[in-house]
């Protein structure tokens, strides 16, 4: 996204710190880790099993 | 080849293995679609089996730092990278020992 890239960091914190303070919430809230990770982590073990099929095609075609 | 490598601060160790997996990915999957076509010289896909096998014994030399769910995912995603690795040496073997028989016949 350019528009983050490209506006200068204190700006966009003092501006998410407005926004939070106006809804209530607390920014040092953080997401739970495994969540994200978990996401990544399942497409990546789906990827390796697309490869072990592959390459077991090739194999059995021999 | 076997050297273990430290996750870094930033990263922790199942993000380093997934990188690595990504690379590996695209690698070998490269590989892939040229060892999967009949019409293409497979030569081609030496080099890229190559690549994805390194990129594949960097992700499972990588010491899992992590506990729990987050270890069993990771551990998962390196067991099937150590899978694919043997098949993709044993597919390269073959490739290498077949390209070499034709080169020697002509």
């Amino acid at each position: 996204n350019t528009t983050t890239l490209t506006t200068p960091q204190n700006q966009v914190e003092s501006l998410m710190h407005e926004m939070a303070d106006e809804a209530g919430l607390d920014l040092n809230m953080e997401l739970p880790q495994g969540q994200t990770g978990s996401v990544g982590t399942s497409v990546a073990s789906a990827e390796q099993d697309e490869l072990s099929n592959r390459l077991a095609k090739l194999r059995d075609q021999m | 080849m076997s050297a273990k490598i430290n996750a870094t601060k930033s990263k922790d160790s199942g993000e380093l293995i997934k990188n690595y997996h990504k690379q590996a990915f695209e690698y070998i999957s490269k590989a892939l679609r040229i060892d999967e076509d009949d019409a293409v010289d497979k030569g081609e896909a030496v080099q890229w089996y190559k690549k994805g096998i390194a990129e594949l014994e960097r992700g499972i030399s990588v010491e899992i730092r992590a506990t729990g769910d987050q270890y069993d995912r990771a551990k998962r995603l390196q067991d099937k990278m150590v899978a694919n690795l043997t098949m993709a040496k044993d597919r390269l073997a073959l490739l290498e020992a077949t390209l070499a028989s034709k080169s020697r016949s002509h």
